[in-house]
């Protein structure tokens, strides 16, 4: 199993000049111990519009930033939204090659299609429509990167023939990944040979079954890249103290803060009836686990908060659910000081890590590589 | 911590409803035809939103039209237009203003469940290619709106938001000012969607000053059993929801 942090770059009101300079600092901090303490990955979402719950409207600059002052964590850019008001597709291919050679072929690209109207909405995207945009997006972006010269007449987009330059670093191209919140999303992934991108939290039994249907299904996918990446990836929160209770406590802070943060937002289906968005997704989950009947222990089910032992004995309990990859969220609003988060990630790194310690460097996806 | 709003309870309190009590029991309401608005609306809003509550990221309306064909005061016609925003982590319309077709529903939605709402003319028309609705008082038209253009959908793409009112309410020997749920129950039918229309809109006829209605996201119409449930829980108006929020009863049953 391999670990990776992610990052919302969420910033608590009052916003100050260097309030979200600080906030962006303290990450970069974060990524740079990651980095010397043997962590995979460091990943970092696309949101826009979502006040304190997410400042991070440009991940590849962020991400750049982070390829500078390392020298092995990979840089995952997730999720680019495919949907054309967000992004256009050669800017997509142009700037992911271009964090893909800055980075020396660290780079892991994430996608997906946003689950909020307060994004959908800002950009007057249809949602209808993201899940086709998406679909055409992923298609083409391998043969964006690897191709001599590349035309496309679509629905969403089309362009005359080009060389889109520069290439990518890693051959034959960056793994690909979907990012799943919504069930049967993982099914996409698979139907498409690319990795899943979980972004939920808890719940082993809904996982695992979720995780074993992804399995069956890739087995027979037709690869939208040039190698199938099948990696389950998920996300958990991580707050790991020598006091188990100090460690549960304050975790259990920053875990209900994010989720509170989270349940501010429109979701998709709450405002904008759509067949796109049959599914509640993350949002009401979170909101559960907020302050519903979830609350309490039972939302803590496999997170990696507390002391060493139980962080361990949870992401045991991942990997055998079938997780490839765990990628944490350390802190939200700052709430946590940023000495305590370098402890958390130290302490992790020493206690906790050496048990997975089968975990080998590099992306550990057949077929990508620098 | 989000943004909370900042609605000023002292200024509205005299055209509160009164509650008779929180021992409301409930209606069912069969066969309803339900007409939905939302509409995105300027954060100056937050106004209107009581500190209890925070503001939805954007702020957004939706204005309500629904033809009950059989309650306990007989049938008739309830407008409403909502504030979306968040009652702690939960997503929440508080009602501003609404008019009901007969003295008979006004009567009885502003007693039992702290509805804001008056007697006046409210229509629902379904035509081949939209579904209108307009509200008249006193003679002059505050709401003509529509959806344009419906299609069908499926029932379980519809998530309807519950309600809470701003009402004075009597609560351990005490009438005050009180947020109270509304959590109807739907079970859809037949579902609609639609562009949302509205050429007429007076704010100040749904409480709604400085409301304007600015990005259209979407209109629904559908078929629909639902009820005005038994009152579960009520909230201090002042005090964020997540600490002010006092469960009455146990069940919509009990």
């Amino acid at each position: 199993m391999k670990f990776g942090l992610f990052y919302e770059i969420s910033v608590p009101r009052p916003w100050t000049r260097e309030s979200e300079r600080t906030v962006y600092e303290n990450a970069l901090e974060q990524v740079r111990l990651a980095d010397e303490l043997g962590f995979d990955q460091v990943w970092a979402v696309e949101h826009h519009f979502l006040e304190e719950y997410s400042h991070c409207p440009a991940p590849e600059l962020f991400l750049t930033a982070c390829a500078m002052i390392t020298r092995k964590i990979r840089v995952g850019h997730g999720i680019i939204v495919c949907v054309p008001e967000f992004n256009h597709p050669i800017k997509i291919a142009e700037r992911t090659a271009v964090l893909d050679i800055l980075s020396g072929g660290r780079l892991e690209v994430g996608t997906g299609r946003s689950a909020t109207w307060t994004e959908l909405g800002g950009f007057r995207a249809n949602p209808d429509t993201t899940k086709k945009s998406w679909d055409e997006f992923v298609r083409c972006l391998p043969k964006m990167w690897t191709q001599d010269s590349f035309s496309y007449e679509g629905e969403f987009w089309s362009m005359p023939e080009r060389t889109i330059v520069p290439k990518v670093y890693q051959r034959p191209h960056p793994p690909l990944w979907v990012a799943v919140t919504s069930p049967g999303t993982e099914l996409d992934a698979a139907d498409r040979g690319l990795g899943s991108l979980g972004l939920t939290f808890g719940q082993f039994a809904e996982q695992e079954k979720r995780i074993a249907e992804y399995r069956r299904r890739i087995r027979h996918c037709e690869p939208v890249g040039e190698f199938v990446n099948d990696q389950v990836s998920t996300v958990n929160f991580l707050y790991c103290h020598e006091d188990d209770a100090t460690g549960r406590a304050t975790g259990r802070r920053m875990a209900d803060t994010f989720n509170y943060l989270a349940s501010q937002l429109i979701s998709a289906r709450e405002a904008f009836p759509s067949r796109s968005y049959q599914s509640l997704g993350l949002l009401p989950q979170l909101r559960r686990q907020a302050t519903g009947p979830d609350a309490g222990e039972q939302a803590g089910e496999g997170l990696a908060l507390g002391g060493p032992q139980r962080v361990l004995n949870a992401l045991k309990r991942w990997e055998a659910v079938g997780v490839d990859r765990v990628n944490f969220l350390l802190n939200a609003q700052e709430i946590i000081p940023q000495a305590d988060v370098l402890a958390s990630l130290r302490l992790f790194a020493s206690e906790v890590m050496p048990a997975f310690a089968d975990s080998k460097p590099g992306n550990g996806v057949p077929g990508a590589g620098a | 911590m989000p943004t909370f709003g900042t609605l000023e309870t002292g200024r509205v309190a005299d055209r509160l409803p009164a509650m008779r009590d929180l021992d409301t029991e409930a209606w069912a309401l069969p066969g309803a035809e339900i007409l939905q608005l939302a509409f995105e609306v300027p954060r100056a809003t937050a106004a209107l939103l009581p500190r209890a509550m925070h503001p939805a990221i954007p702020p957004y309306a939706t204005i309500w039209v629904i033809r009950y064909p059989e309650s306990p005061v007989g049938p008739f016609t309830l407008a409403q237009l909502r504030l979306m925003g968040r009652a702690g982590a939960h997503p929440r319309g508080l009602v501003l203003g609404g008019v009901a077709s007969t003295p008979e529903a006004a009567t009885a939605l502003r007693e039992r469940w702290g509805l804001p709402v008056v007697p006046g003319q409210v229509t629902l028309t379904r035509r081949h290619d939209r579904i209108t609705a307009t509200v008249t008082r006193d003679g002059a038209t505050v709401l003509d709106a529509g959806l344009v253009d419906p299609e069908p959908i499926s029932g379980t793409d519809v998530q309807y938001i519950h309600s809470v009112t701003l009402a004075r309410a009597p609560l351990d020997g005490k009438t005050g000012p009180l947020l109270v749920q509304v959590d109807s129950r739907y079970t859809l039918k037949r579902a609609d969607r639609g562009r949302p229309h509205v050429s007429v809109l007076v704010p100040a006829a749904w409480n709604a000053d400085p409301l304007r209605l600015l990005e259209p996201i979407a209109a629904t119409a559908t078929s629909s059993d639902t009820d005005l449930p038994r009152i579960r829980f009520v909230m201090d108006v002042e005090v964020p929801v997540v600490r002010g929020t006092r469960r009455i009863r146990e069940s919509r049953e009990e």
